[in-house]
């Protein structure tokens, strides 16, 4: 009994160091010179694959940062310790830090804009704007029908009363929306900013008034009551600076009352659509 | 022991009445795993093939050392129940050896395979056929077969499966239904329509 | 000019769909008037396919009748003329046919309608060479009446390696309501013989045929007593939609097949609408330039539905008056057809160079249906005349599978709308159609 067991140890321990060196072996022979830092790298990363990075994917990536294409913080989903984690692993420079997040630069919600025409054709942005513009009054706001949350890979996106709402702690600015976006009004922005003009038609401020509540009339309001060089103007309407510090804070949204409400905080933008009655019916004049 | 093996039972058995997936319910879970895109589906049926023959190959050359009964040291020693063992210790080396093999040789078999291979390793479907060539006591020859046509069969299933998988994916599904639980059940149905083949042999 | 000279059966194409209520009875008897002259007109300044053209007048510019406002923007695009004489008051953006905003210019008129005098003189197109007619025909502005509105010069011009041997005239008219083509062949025959002829001479082709569909007995009949000077085949086409497309229309009178992502010049021919030879003629013949068409405003709820020969630029609310208004509140205003029409959001849209109708559906004419799930019937299939699967097709654009969608050739669908009109579940495919259209080319184009 005691001798079967030995030789079956024996036995069993023999063949697996024979293979063991025979793997050794083999793969000494048919040795593929691959970079071991690429497999480091891709395990460091989120793995999302999002292509936030503009590369095919989280290997791709990978690989690029090894070969020193891109600097690693390129990946706008990775956080500032994982960007700086991947740069050490390399032994090389992170790169500079921009964090960026998505915001739908529209505040024209189903109670804000008219529905000009009865719609009830295919439940999608790209859709819907190829047919005479969608059923909302404002052609150049946003369509409600929620491609650009479809298409989020966070599930940053909500739609609210026919209204697309970024959540900014969610958002991590990967432009995935960006590029979905039928009609451009997602935009990335510094992570920090907090202030937008929800507003990016571009017509005359009379026309705006006819079709929605909420725009941006080019009052100027915000850029009296704001720092120099805070806010720009953009044809008819004003624009926050993004890539000017400092960006301005809710103390402007206070000081310049905008006669719209179209200059708003992040979080007071996210209230006023939580508050506002969601829409049972809508009731449609053709 | 073999003489008058059914060479035809033993292949068109393999491929539809005894097919591992859906009659023996082995290898599930690449079946589950990889079944979402046709051609992802033909990589790891292509990959399966290969490995099953190769497996069914070597285990049934060792195995048919383990029959023989050992001398040791003045011991007479039956190892049989080392089968396992030493199995699982065999394809695991072989299926290594072969993807290196492999990427060193033939580039881009290797990528049409390679990423699956190590999913194949420890597969009991592989594993499976090894073990039932052992109960049988099959030769070499009628092994190896044996392995190559349950590679077939897997990959028969895992084909069409996937091809009913993306047909699924465009239908709309209701809610409770959607994802795995569609393909269970379509699973299933597939299962039972291959119990028709059941009596051929 | 097929070996089937006498068929068995109404030349026709595989596939198409024949709607039950074809409305022409509204408006096929009515003759075209003469619309008044208006005060004001917006004229689009992209009323071609392809590059738009160039705005050459500026704000304050007095125009006369004929006069360029927009020089073409490239080869594929064509030149803008004014419809009257008066004075540009602006250019700024008018209410486009798509929905959108578009560039367009504001002339108002001066109520006199001169014609401008820097219009090239009239031609005898049996004589003139076809280089002349053709740069003619160019700077004339003429585009594909019809809806295509692609720059006819740039049909006219094949590339040397394609060989053209046949002229193929659009008259079938297959949408439903529309008579404006009608009523263009019965009243001025000649007109569009001659402009099939000018075509045949600049291509250098003897085979033109001009397709009507049975249903216009006396348009074949007005065309067909004057067709034998200008060397012009009639043939009658069953009563199918969509005879008119111009696949369709090729293999209906020759047999051939344009293969797929080709154009017709593929299979030899090039094909027209009647209303563009009309204005073919008028160019050679009158020199002058498209600044008018016929428009068809029809619909059950219009008083008094008629044709209109209207200026381009006249905003669709004129158009409205003219027939003198409406009996109900209309739920939808179509520009072209109902299959292949624009829905429009704003009366204020201007009549371009492809309105070949304007359309007011109220009532009973217009039912809204909650779309459902394919049940898998196969009417769409049947109904297509393109071969395609609609059905299938749209399941996989609703998945976002353009790749796949590309690959079962969803480009080469014509968006007539047949499939949409079988779909028993009354499924948005035409829409999935053009989504899916869209995201391959722009796929295509990074």
């Amino acid at each position: 009994m005691g001798t079967t067991i030995l030789v079956a140890i024996l036995f069993t321990g023999v063949i697996a160091l024979l293979l063991g060196i025979i793997i050794g072996v083999v793969s000494k022979l048919f040795s593929v010179p691959s970079d071991p830092r690429v497999e480091l790298v891709l395990g460091l990363l989120p793995g999302a694959n999002c292509g936030g990075c503009g590369k095919a994917g989280c290997a791709d990536f990978a690989k690029a940062v090894v070969a020193g294409e891109c600097p690693p913080n390129k990946c706008p989903v990775s956080s500032s310790e994982q960007v700086s984690s991947i740069a050490r692993a390399l032994g090389i420079e992170a790169g500079s830090e921009f964090r960026q997040k998505a915001v739908v630069l529209c505040g024209g919600d189903v109670n804000q804009m008219k529905m000009l025409t009865l719609y009830n054709g295919v439940s999608d942005c790209v859709s819907a704007s190829m047919i005479g513009g969608g059923p909302k009054s404002c052609a150049y706001g946003c369509l409600g029908m929620g491609s650009c949350a479809r298409s989020c890979p966070f599930g940053a996106i909500e739609m609210i009363n026919n209204l697309a709402v970024v959540h900014a702690e969610l958002c991590v600015g990967c432009g995935a929306c960006v590029k979905t976006c039928p009609r451009n009004l997602i935009k990335l922005v510094p992570a920090d900013s907090e202030v937008h003009i929800y507003c990016s038609s571009p017509v005359k401020a009379p026309l705006k008034r006819q079709v929605c509540n909420v725009p941006c009339i080019g009052c100027r309001k915000c850029m009296k009551s704001g720092e120099e060089g805070q806010f720009e103007v953009d044809g008819f309407k004003i624009k926050v600076a993004y890539d000017h510090q400092p960006l301005p804070g809710a103390e402007v949204v206070d000081a310049a009352s905008c006669p719209t409400g179209c200059l708003l905080t992040e979080k007071q933008h996210l209230a006023i659509e939580r508050a506002e009655k969601p829409v049972v019916e809508e009731e449609v004049a053709s | 022991m073999e003489g008058n093996t059914n060479y035809l039972e033993i292949t068109i058995g393999a491929v539809l009445v005894y097919n591992f997936v859906l009659s023996r319910f082995m290898g599930v879970c690449p079946f589950l795993g990889v079944s979402k895109r046709l051609d992802t589906a033909l990589g790891m049926g292509g990959a399966v093939i290969f490995v099953m023959a190769i497996a069914s190959f070597a285990t049934s050359l060792v195995y048919q050392y383990l029959t023989t009964e050992i001398e040791f040291l003045g011991h007479h020693l039956n190892l049989v129940f080392l089968k396992i063992t030493l199995f699982i210790l065999i394809i695991a080396a072989l299926v290594q050896i072969v993807e290196v093999i492999l990427q060193k040789l033939s580039p881009p078999l290797y990528k049409a395979l390679g990423i699956y291979l190590p999913l194949i390793t420890t597969n009991c479907a592989v594993m499976g056929a090894a073990s039932i060539n052992a109960q049988e006591g099959r030769g070499i020859l009628a092994a190896t077969l044996f392995g190559t046509f349950s590679g077939i069969g897997f990959a028969l299933a895992l084909l069409i499966f996937a091809g009913l998988r993306e047909r699924l994916e465009l239908s709309q599904i209701p809610r409770p239904f959607q994802g795995m639980a569609i393909a269970l059940i379509t699973a299933g149905i597939l299962a039972m329509a291959f119990l028709g083949f059941s009596g051929i042999c | 000019m097929s070996e089937r000279v006498i068929p068995p059966k109404p030349l026709s194409f595989p596939g198409g769909i024949h709607p039950a209520k074809d409305g022409k009875g509204l408006t096929e008897h009515k003759a075209v008037e003469k619309a008044p002259l208006l005060e004001d007109y917006v004229v689009l300044v992209s009323q071609n396919v392809g590059a738009p053209p160039k705005v050459t007048v500026k704000k304050g510019d007095a125009v006369k009748k004929g006069d360029i406002l927009a020089e073409a923007g490239g080869f594929v695009s064509a030149a803008l003329h004014s419809p009257t004489s008066g004075v540009i008051t602006d250019i700024g953006e008018a209410p486009g046919p798509m929905g959108v905003n578009v560039p367009a210019i504001f002339i108002k008129a001066d109520g006199l309608d001169e014609w401008s005098d820097k219009l090239p003189a009239g031609l005898n197109w049996r004589e003139a060479s076809a280089d002349e007619l053709k740069s003619r025909i160019a700077s004339s502005g003429i585009v594909g009446m019809g809806g295509a509105a692609f720059p006819t010069h740039v049909k006219l011009s094949p590339p040397p390696d394609k060989k053209i041997d046949c002229v193929i005239l659009n008259g079938a008219e297959c949408e439903p309501y529309l008579t404006a083509d009608h009523r263009l062949m019965v009243e001025t025959p000649e007109r569009v013989l001659a402009g099939a002829a000018i075509m045949g001479k600049i291509l250098g082709v003897e085979n033109i045929a001009i397709g009507v569909e049975l249903n216009k007995p006396d348009a074949i009949a007005a065309l067909e007593a004057r067709a034998q000077e200008y060397g012009v085949k009639i043939v009658g086409l069953k009563v199918q939609y969509p005879q008119g497309s111009e696949k369709q229309l090729i293999y209906a009178i020759t047999g051939r097949c344009v293969p797929t992502g080709g154009l017709p010049m593929d299979a030899g021919c090039v094909v027209q609408n009647v209303a563009t030879a009309a204005a073919i003629y008028d160019a050679v013949a009158e020199g002058h330039p498209l600044i008018e068409r016929v428009v068809t405003i029809t619909g059950d709820i219009v008083v008094n539905p008629g044709n209109y020969l209207v200026r381009i630029g006249t905003p669709v609310i004129k158009l409205v008056e003219w027939a003198s208004g409406v009996k109900s509140e209309p739920r939808k205003l179509i520009l072209g057809g109902p299959m292949m029409g624009f829905a429009q959001k704003s009366y204020n849209v201007p009549v371009s160079k492809n309105t070949s109708g304007v359309l007011l559906l109220g009532g009973a004419e217009i039912i809204q249906y909650e779309s459902s799930s394919c049940i898998r019937c196969g009417m769409c299939v049947r109904g297509c005349p393109m071969h395609l699967s609609p059905g299938p097709l749209s399941m996989l654009i609703e998945n976002e599978k353009f790749d796949l969608a590309g690959q079962n050739h969803v480009m080469d669908c014509l968006e007539c709308g047949a499939c949409a009109y079988a779909c028993p579940a009354h499924r948005p495919l035409v829409q999935h159609m053009r989504r899916a259209k869209a995201e391959i080319r722009r796929a295509g184009k990074k």
